[in-house]
Order: C-alpha cells, then structure tokens, then sequence
C-alpha cells in the first residue's frame, strides 16, 4: 500500500487548480551493514579529523569552504545558505507539456503518487488527458527547502510526479567516444534472431531479491557458529571477435 | 522526499569495506555481460553526476582542510582501513562479521557477470521501476560483441533483463541501448513497489466537455523537451553568492607546516649566505 | 549548439558548443581555445605528459561558475589513459593523463581553460621533476616586482650552480623552476631548499620579499610561495591558457628577455597572448624544454 502523504500541493496551469497529496510509491529494504573495529567489534563513527593535528574536530569548529584556487577557500556562513533556500510554496507550476516518449529514461529520478485531496473534481479529466494524449507536464515545485523538476503523468489510477535530473547532470551517452566496428550482415541478423527468440513479456514479479534472502540465512549460519564455504565467483570467457558469430550461431541453435 | 545517495552501488575494496571506493582498477565496477552463450568484458560507469556545489569542511581556526576518518569511540583514535570489519547487527552491541570473501559466496554465479536471460519491450516497463542509470562500456577485446548487442537491440527494439551482485546488495536490472552506447538501468524490485489503489479517487464519472476542454488546455502549452531551459535555481545562487564573497575578500589559506620552524641544514645556510653576499657585490 | 565529430589518430571524440564565447570581453569562443591548444600541443604535451592533470573548468566562459576536478570523470572515452593516485582522504582515485594530442582535445571539450599539475609525476608522486619558486606579489605590488626579485634569485641559484627557468603565470606573477629530473629528490628536500633560499632573499631584501603567507606581510611585497613544493600541490602548466579576461598564457622567458622587460618597466608587456604564444613557440621552440630534461642535484643537503 502506498506511504501516507508526505506533501499536499495544487497542480497548477492555466486556470486548473488540483489539490493533491504526494505519496511515496517505493520502499526499499536492505541488510544494513555497520562498520566495526576488527579487535573489538566497537562500532566506529565518521569524525572530521583535521589533517595537522590528526584529531577530530567537533562541528561548532568546521567552517564550510568553497576552492577557489588550489589550496584557497571562501568560508561560507550556513546562514548565508539558508537564505538560498527556495521560498516553500505549495505550488506544482506546469509549465508546459511534451510528448512522453521524448523523456530520455536516463533524467527520470523518482516517481511519487499524487493522489487527488479530497474533492476530486477536474483530477480525473486530467489523468484521463494526460493517459489519452500520451504526454507529461513538466513542472518545478518547492518542498522541505528544495526546489524540483519533475514530470506530471498519468498510468494506472492516479497521477505521478518524477523528479527529473539536470540536462547538466547527465552524462550525453556520445561522450563515451566508442568507435564503430564493423559487423556482417548475417552476424547482426543472428543476433536479432536470438534476442527475439528470448524475448517475453515484462514480469517483474519473476525477479525475486534472492540475494537479501541468501545474506540473511548466511548471517544466522554465522550467528550457530557455522562454517561458511567460501564459493569464487564465477568468471565468464569473454568471446572474441573471431569466434563471435560461432557463439551467436551456438547460442540460436540452443534457444529454437 | 529523500535524494538518492550519490551512488547506489558501494563497492566491496579488498579487505578494508571502510569506504566507498572503486574496487576494480577501472569505473565503478567490471566484469561480463552475458546473452546466451556470448560473454563481453565491460566496465560500468556513471550516468549521472549530481550538479551539487561542493565544499570543503575546514577547521575554523586555521582553515585547515578536515578529512573524513573512522574513529573509534571507545579508544578514541582512528582507525585505518585495514582495522575496520563489516558487521550486522544481531543484538545490542553483539555483531555478526561478514568478509567480502563471504559475501561474495553468496550468489558467485552473479557476482561478476551481469547474466542476460531474457529480453523485453522497455514499453512495457512501468517506469515505476526505475532506479539508478550506468553506463556500460566495452573492455579490450569485447568491443565486436558490444557492438553487435547494442546493434542487434537496436535493432529489435528490446531491452535485456538481468540480476546481478555488487557488493552487498543484488541489482535487477534492464540493459537497453541508447546512442550506440549500452545503458544499465538498475530497476526496483516487484515488492518494493507500492501499490497505489488504496490511494485511488473512486470512479467518478468525467464528463466529455470536462475532457475535451482538458484536452485543448494541453494542446494550448505543448512543446517540444529540452531539459536545457531549465536550471536549477539554488545552485546559480549558491554561486552568485560565492561570486560576490571572491570579490569583497581574498580567499583564505592554511598555513603550511613548519612555516614557523626556522633555518635549513646548517650547510646550506652558510653556502646560502656566502653565495648571497657575492650576488650583492656584482649587482 | 553545435556539435561536431572528429577523428584522431583513429579515435572519435565529440565535441560540442563550439560556438560558445568563453572569453566575452575578448570574443574568444571554444572553437578558438581547441584550436589554440590544437596548434601548441607539440610543445605543451610534452609537460603534460604522465602527470596527473587537475582540471579547471569554466563551461559557461571566464564570467561564470567554475570548478576543480582531479579525479578523472568517469565518462570518459575508453581511450583516455589515467593512473591511479592517493587522495588527500587516503582515498585512491584515479586521474587522467594527458599524453596525446586526442586526450588534449577532449580535455578543452570539457572548457578546462587552465591545466594544473603536481611537479612529480603520477607514477612517482614523492619525487618531484623540479623545485619551484612561485613568485606572488602582493596587493601593492606587481609583476616588475616579480621580475626584479626573480632576476635576483636566478643570480643566487647560478651561484650555487643551479640552472633555472622563468615563465609568466599568465596573471601577476612569475613561476622560476630548477629542473632536477634524477628520481631521487624528494618534496622533503626542496621545501626545505626552497625555503632556506626563500628566508635567504627575505633577510636581504625585507622591503621587496616575504616568506609569510598571511595577507599582511605581502601587501607591497613578493610572496616567494617556497610551500608550492608540495606532492598535493599543484602549478598552472607552461602554455596553458589563463582564465582572465583575455586569454594569456603561462609563457616561457629568457633571462635576457626578463632582464630587458623589468628594464622597460612597463607591466603589459610581460603579458603573452595565445596568438603570441603559438608564434612564438613555433619560432624559437620550448624554451622550457630543459626543464624536463636538464639533470641536477641540489647540493649542500
């Protein structure tokens, strides 16, 4: 079930005004593991130490500097931070809508419900437009101090909101500066033979956190006094180019 | 709402788990990425890089850079790398240890291939899913089979399905190719999903003239995305604030140690000295 | 925003904003400063070469938000060498090497206008290549204050029969560099040389040097920086751009040259343009060739 409300805010644009609740739509579990000194188990804490007299330093005696030059700072007073913090409002400003398949996955942060507040009235015309025309309304909100970007869409029964990234934040895929090798014609159609003789329909349920579960009856195995067998990881043969259109062909004849 | 952590993915180092660091000698992680009986050797590196103006914490009276250090609290010193385990807690103060050895036990068939077992259309993936994207990039030798993945998915259309280990924690995940280039975009699992039908309005009729009018609104603000036009707005302040501290007031320095201790060997003062009155007499 | 593809040696690298004007007081976009570092790679690679480059970025021009960068993006082309390093965290990360003409290109893709560098190299951070003199002058003070103190130091240095080489900091300073090239001098060694020569210089001319960092020793003098001979530190490499205004260049000097423009008094002229640079590099070769390769030990230590 999805979180409570974390936020309330109105989706705003042109003259519509939705009151909305902002939902988490994701919970994450680890094994969380802490840091022990090896002879005492004493479980350690990060300090600030100061690199002369190698002691740490408590925090009402840390300055916040930016590097100016190598070695230079400008001290900064958290004070003057604050001030920098965006004016909360409650606003979810939409400033203009795109066509959905032009979000490069790669800017999409996270996404959270926004479920209607109470009166629902125009909630659903919007959900339903937003699903109909296949588009997303880019808007920028304020929460907690902090200011967004994000994505307004519809799928399933309510609204979403992802936060997205920075056009300067993230890395254009072409500045990897991969060359081109060259494939034959019959190698790339192997390929594609393979790759949809292996193709299914999306069922995330078959993937199952294995490992958490692994982890944990390893820690109690541990916990007994048992010993653990210690497994080397398994290491794949890389295919050489030479021997690439053998494996493809192998690898078909396996999958049809 | 809760930024994610810079990188997801921590990276066992060796013996010493003490830090966030790049174990392989290249990226974040390398190892192969494997379709059927095909294996290429890749390197993941990031996608994204956060745009956070960063500082440096100094010690206030002689802005000294300060370094983060684990410390111990009951013998109060710190501890370097090669003295600090992992642990779990199982009851107060009481720890189970867990070697990077031992984790990786766990699931060796997933710890250094990124097993490709099967392929779908990235249409259907609800982006609900997504977490954190990587890129993969091909290492000597893997450059043919990469390109043939990234060609023949491009192709197809279809994006690869996989598990795979790092660290502590288990990554399902989705290899898609974007740009001639392989993205990996770790993905929630099923459970960690929340649904959202306790949350759902209940079913209220929308009338056709609430749609259309609706509809038009958008048509009306339609554009084209470039997420260049916008930028985030307290990071320019940051540094406008930044830019006008430069210029009131010069910028503050450590003092290097042993500015204060005088005197070189004693040689080379006295050669210092003797060089220096004959310098004086020519000039 | 215009992109472009090109090949080197066989590598494809993109590069972008091309049009963008890094310098707007001057009119120097980033289409000029590729082609600036394009046309004196043959002479700044080889300082470049094996060590591990600090960036300094200005994407937007000289006017706006900059940034340090040591460790090596991680998105790199496959191409680009790097080398593992210990950080001052005790950390290690890796930094790019910048040892061919294709590296150098994607490096000012990035608008890294200034390239810094330790003085040793990345595969031997302890021991330096050369000992440096980083002559700062003060508030009231200027690069004709520099000149005369470095005029004064290089006499000191020959005495002691130590070669040395001056070069501009392309901003208000002069950077003078003892070549020792033999592996085996440590930073230990040349702070404390350096020091002792930079104590030596203050006690002999109080009213024009000062050893003290702290702003108000310097206001009317010449700071002699000996603290730059420092594994962490790093200096601003010869024929790299500056980010002023326009675009200068940290430039290599004769003695003779230095002599006759603290002569001239007149401050302007100790400036070289990037036009200058390229033309005068191509003319009269590195004069900071010896500085890689002239092999000398400090004595008296």
């Amino acid at each position: 079930m999805a979180g409570r409300a974390i936020w309330k805010g109105y989706i705003n644009f042109g003259d519509v005004n939705l009151a909305v609740n902002l939902h988490t739509a994701i919970k994450e579990e680890h094994i969380q593991f802490h840091l022990l000194h090896k002879k005492d188990h004493v479980r350690l804490r990060q300090q600030m130490v100061c690199a002369y007299e190698k002691k740490p330093v408590p925090t009402e005696e840390q300055s916040k500097g930016y590097e100016v030059e190598e070695g230079k700072y400008i001290i900064v007073d958290p004070a003057e931070l604050e001030q920098t913090t965006p004016e909360d409002s409650r606003m979810i400003e939409v400033h203009e809508f795109i066509k959905t398949e032009q979000i490069d996955p790669v800017f999409l942060e996270r996404v959270h419900y926004l479920a209607p507040d109470i009166q629902p009235k125009g909630y659903g015309a919007l959900l339903w437009a937003l699903e109909e025309m296949d588009v997303a309304g880019i808007c920028t909100w304020t929460m907690r101090k902090r200011s967004y970007l994000g994505a307004l869409q519809a799928r399933g029964r309510v609204l979403r909101l992802t936060t997205l990234r920075y056009a300067d934040e993230v890395v254009p895929a072409r500045s990897l500066g991969l060359g081109e090798i060259p494939l034959s014609e019959k190698e790339l159609k192997i390929g594609s033979d393979l790759i949809n003789q292996l193709t299914v329909t999306f069922q995330p349920q078959k993937f199952e956190n294995e490992h958490q579960k692994r982890l944990q009856a390893l820690i109690d195995k541990k916990a007994r006094g048992e010993k653990i067998a210690i497994l080397k990881p398994r290491r794949v043969k890389p295919t050489t180019p030479d021997k690439l259109l053998q494996a493809l062909e192998a690898s078909l004849k396996k999958v049809a | 709402m809760k930024r994610k952590p810079r990188t997801p993915i921590r990276v066992p180092s060796g013996s010493s788990p003490g830090k966030e660091e790049e174990a392989a000698s290249h990226g974040i992680w390398s190892g192969t990425i494997s379709f059927s009986l095909v294996a290429i050797p890749v390197e993941l590196v990031k996608a994204v890089e956060p745009g956070r103006v960063s500082f440096r914490m100094l010690h206030t009276k002689d802005y000294s850079p300060l370094q983060r250090k684990m410390f111990c609290p009951e013998e109060e010193k710190i501890v370097p790398p090669d003295e600090i385990v992992r642990g779990y807690e199982i009851g107060p103060d009481k720890y189970i240890v867990v070697t990077d050895e031992e984790l990786e036990s766990v699931t060796p068939e997933r710890s250094r291939t990124i097993e490709v077992v099967e392929f779908i259309d990235m249409k259907e993936v609800d982006p609900l899913y997504y977490d954190h994207p990587y890129y993969l990039v091909p290492l000597k030798g893997g450059e043919k089979a990469y390109q043939l993945l990234v060609e023949a998915m491009h192709r197809t259309g279809k994006a690869g399905l996989a598990k795979f280990v790092l660290g502590e924690r288990e990554y399902f995940v989705a290899v898609k190719s974007t740009d001639g280039v392989l993205t990996l975009i770790t993905l929630h699992y099923r459970e960690e999903i929340l649904s959202d039908k306790e949350i759902s309005p209940n079913e209220v009729e929308t009338g056709a003239d609430e749609k259309s009018h609706m509809k038009k609104r958008i048509k009306g603000m339609m554009a084209d995305f470039d997420p260049e036009k916008y930028a985030d707005k307290r990071r320019k302040k940051i540094m406008d604030i930044l830019k006008k501290k430069a210029k009131e007031k010069a910028p503050v320095e450590a003092p290097e140690v042993g500015e204060e201790e005088g005197g070189g060997p004693a040689d080379l003062m006295t050669a210092l000295k003797e060089s220096m009155r004959k310098v004086k007499k020519k000039r | 925003m215009s992109r472009k593809i090109v090949e080197i040696a066989g590598k494809r690298l993109s590069l972008s904003n091309l049009e963008k004007d890094l310098y707007p007081s001057y009119g120097f976009t980033k289409a000029h400063v590729l082609e600036y570092y394009r046309r004196i790679s043959k002479f700044i690679l080889n300082h470049l070469r094996d060590r591990a480059l600090t960036f300094k970025r200005y994407p937007d021009g000289v006017k706006k938000d900059f940034f340090f960068e040591k460790r090596c993006p991680s998105h790199r082309p496959v191409w680009v060498k790097t080398a593992e390093v210990w950080g001052d965290e005790g950390e290690r990360k890796k930094v790019c090497l910048v040892n061919d003409l294709e590296t150098l290109m994607w490096v000012e893709n990035l608008a890294s206008l200034e390239l810094h560098l330790p003085l040793a190299r990345a595969g031997s951070p302890e021991t330096p290549d050369s000992m440096v003199f980083d002559l700062d002058p003060g508030d009231q003070a200027d690069i004709l204050d520099c000149a005369r103190i470095a005029l004064i130091l290089h006499d000191l240095l020959s005495e002691l029969r130590l070669a040395s080489y001056v070069k501009t900091s392309g901003k208000k300073g002069l950077h003078v560099f003892v070549p020792l090239n033999r592996g085996e001098t440590t930073f230990e060694e040349t702070k404390q040389f350096s020091k002792a020569v930079a104590e030596i210089m203050q006690e002999n001319y109080p009213d024009l040097v000062t050893t003290k960092m702290a702003r108000e020793y310097r206001k009317a003098r010449v700071f002699i920086n000996w603290s730059q001979n420092d594994a962490s530190k790093t200096m601003i490499c010869v024929y790299s751009l500056r980010a002023q205004e326009k675009p200068t260049v940290s430039f290599p000097l004769s003695w003779k040259e230095l002599k006759k423009l603290a002569a001239q008094k007149d401050l302007e002229t100790f400036q070289v343009m990037h036009f200058e640079a390229v033309r005068r590099a191509e003319k009269e070769g590195d004069l900071f060739h010896e500085v890689l390769k002239k092999k000398q030990r400090l004595p008296h230590l």
